[in-house]
């Protein structure tokens, strides 16, 4: 009996009538489970309910996907181990190459020499120079650089590097814009979170990552990404209520 | 489920990963993956609720991964307990978790920024090296500044003054080099700032002949609007072999062929021929063959 289902049965939600009973015998047979739900539900009676901020659509899509994923691992045998992340050694890598891929990287962004590279068709390219953003609209462009990003990243699993480094700098050259949007748009932390993408990036184009390690800065930077999603997501929605 | 109930339950899978037995390796997978989208969500509750379970998963026994993802919530949370869990990490911790909170010091840019000196200045080069970073995505200037003209070596001294460099710091640049004079650090940054007028005042300055070859060349990197005029210039009007060779080496780096044609054809010195014609060889200019067929000609 996991945490998982004491939690849905003490919330009486998510589970049918005979999982509710089960759960039940188990609270009445096994002294163990019945400590832990005491332990959980003491625990639940203390929370605060009033005043959470209600879960973005798509947040709450994810956590619905990661719990059925969860819920069908329970279900299957368990396979071999995976080899595990090195993070020692993945950092050393990292290191090396980004002294070198760093300081090209920031030269080609720095010369203004645009990267000749089609975007996408559907890539949303704001130029914070000619456009007039308002807040609203600046915070929307900026969720769409984010999930284009996001899309972006993925696709820099692919082996060509020559393909990988020009996606870089292009994700880099778009990323710089909006980091000069949020600046003029007096959102200095949003601009800083920008800035300190670039260098993960750069060190996704370098010749010498390993694959696990590029795994491990697409995991970063998707996680970082989706914070941020989030948090212009809760920003966008108190705006909205407020006005 | 409603929302609520899954939230909680996000709460407590985070909760429970401190506490867990040993498991298998698919079910620590997914079971990490479902922690780091807790953490996600962790962004839409209020700050005084997420930072302790924030900072009871940094404190806990996940992995580095999940600490570092712990981090970042830690760096979007506006709160002084944050900074200062993050200062704590940046001075504590070991390896890569170290250097993580010296980055998100730098996202989160709030006071614990002024800590990074003292950090900078006990850690080991892989420290140094994110703290620098860690000002330039603070955008703070002035403390690479602060490092550059107290650096204790070389390396430290390139490492500050390039950071600079990246991120256009003109005003700190001119400072440090009226401090400590011209230095390939000091080009190089222009470089990366792409500061045209710098690196023309530098490549026609001659009372450093090392250097105003240095700024010669990075007038071919840059290439700005008149550098393939002014390249020529410094060929033809110098005295020097030396700035002649750096002239070239420029034009060669901005591809400015026709200038160096233009040079060939005007000279008249066999050996002055043969250099430029190497040059253009080296360039893989369309009209070498041309130049080679005229020399070839007039033989006959």
């Amino acid at each position: 009996m996991n945490d998982d289902t004491l939690v849905l049965y003490y919330y009486d939600d998510g589970l049918s009538n005979q999982e509710r009973r089960d759960v039940e015998a188990a609270i009445a047979a096994d002294e163990s489970v019945r400590a832990r739900y005491e332990e959980l539900r003491l625990q639940l009676d203390q929370l605060d309910t009033g005043s959470d901020v209600a879960a973005p659509t798509h947040m709450v899509q994810r956590w619905h996907d990661s719990i059925d994923r969860a819920a069908q691992r329970e279900r299957v045998p368990v396979r071999s181990k995976p080899g595990q992340f090195n993070a020692m050694s993945f950092f050393w890598g990292a290191a090396v190459s980004a002294a070198l891929a760093v300081g090209i990287g920031i030269g080609v962004i720095m010369s203004g020499s645009p990267v000749p590279v089609e975007l996408a068709p559907n890539y949303a390219l704001v130029d914070p120079e000619t456009s007039s953003v308002v807040p609203g609209a600046f915070a929307r462009g900026m969720q769409v650089h984010l999930r284009d990003t996001q899309r972006n990243i993925v696709a820099l699993s692919g082996d060509n590097r020559e393909d990988r480094t020009l996606l870089v700098m292009r994700i880099i050259q778009q990323n710089r814009l909006f980091e000069r949007a949020a600046e003029q748009n007096d959102s200095a932390g949003l601009a800083r979170v920008l800035r300190a993408f670039e260098p993960i990036l750069l060190r996704l184009a370098a010749d010498d990552i390993a694959p696990e390690d590029a795994d491990a800065l697409r995991r970063q930077l998707a996680f970082e990404l989706n914070v941020m999603l989030t948090k212009l997501e809760r920003d966008t929605s108190k705006e909205t209520h407020k006005t | 489920m409603r929302t609520y109930t899954r939230l909680i339950l996000i709460f407590f899978a985070l909760i429970a990963a401190n506490s867990a037995a040993a498991q298998d390796g698919d079910d620590i997978r997914d079971d990490e993956a479902l922690k780091m989208v807790a953490l996600e969500a962790l962004m839409s509750a209020p700050s005084e609720r997420a930072l302790p379970i924030v900072i009871r998963v940094l404190e806990g026994t996940g992995s580095d991964e999940m600490k570092e993802a712990a981090l970042f919530i830690l760096s979007q949370i506006d709160h002084p307990d944050a900074s200062e869990q993050l200062l704590k990490t940046a001075q504590s911790a070991n390896g890569e978790l170290r250097r993580d909170a010296i980055r998100m010091i730098g996202i989160s840019g709030g006071d614990a920024v002024d800590s990074l000196a003292e950090i900078f200045s006990s850690g080991d080069a892989d420290v140094r090296k994110a703290v620098l970073e860690a000002y330039m995505i603070a955008g703070n200037s002035q403390g690479l500044y602060n490092i550059a003209v107290n650096a204790e070596n070389n390396d430290d001294f390139e490492a500050a003054v390039e950071m600079l460099g990246a991120m256009g710091a003109t005003d700190e640049l001119s400072k440090i080099r009226e401090r400590s004079g011209v230095s390939d650090a000091i080009i190089t940054a222009y470089i990366i700032s792409d500061d045209a007028d710098a690196i023309r005042e530098l490549a026609l300055d001659g009372s450093d002949l090392e250097q105003q070859a240095n700024a010669i060349e990075a007038l071919g990197i840059v290439g700005a609007d008149d550098a393939e005029a002014l390249l020529t210039q410094i060929y033809r009007d110098s005295d020097s072999e030396f700035i002649k060779e750096a002239a070239l080496d420029g034009l060669l780096i901005g591809d400015f062929d026709d200038s160096v044609l233009q040079l060939y054809r005007s000279s008249t010195s066999t050996a002055e021929k043969r250099e430029l014609l190497q040059r253009l060889v080296m360039m893989d200019s369309d009209q070498v063959l041309d130049i080679i067929d005229e020399t070839l000609a007039g033989d006959h």
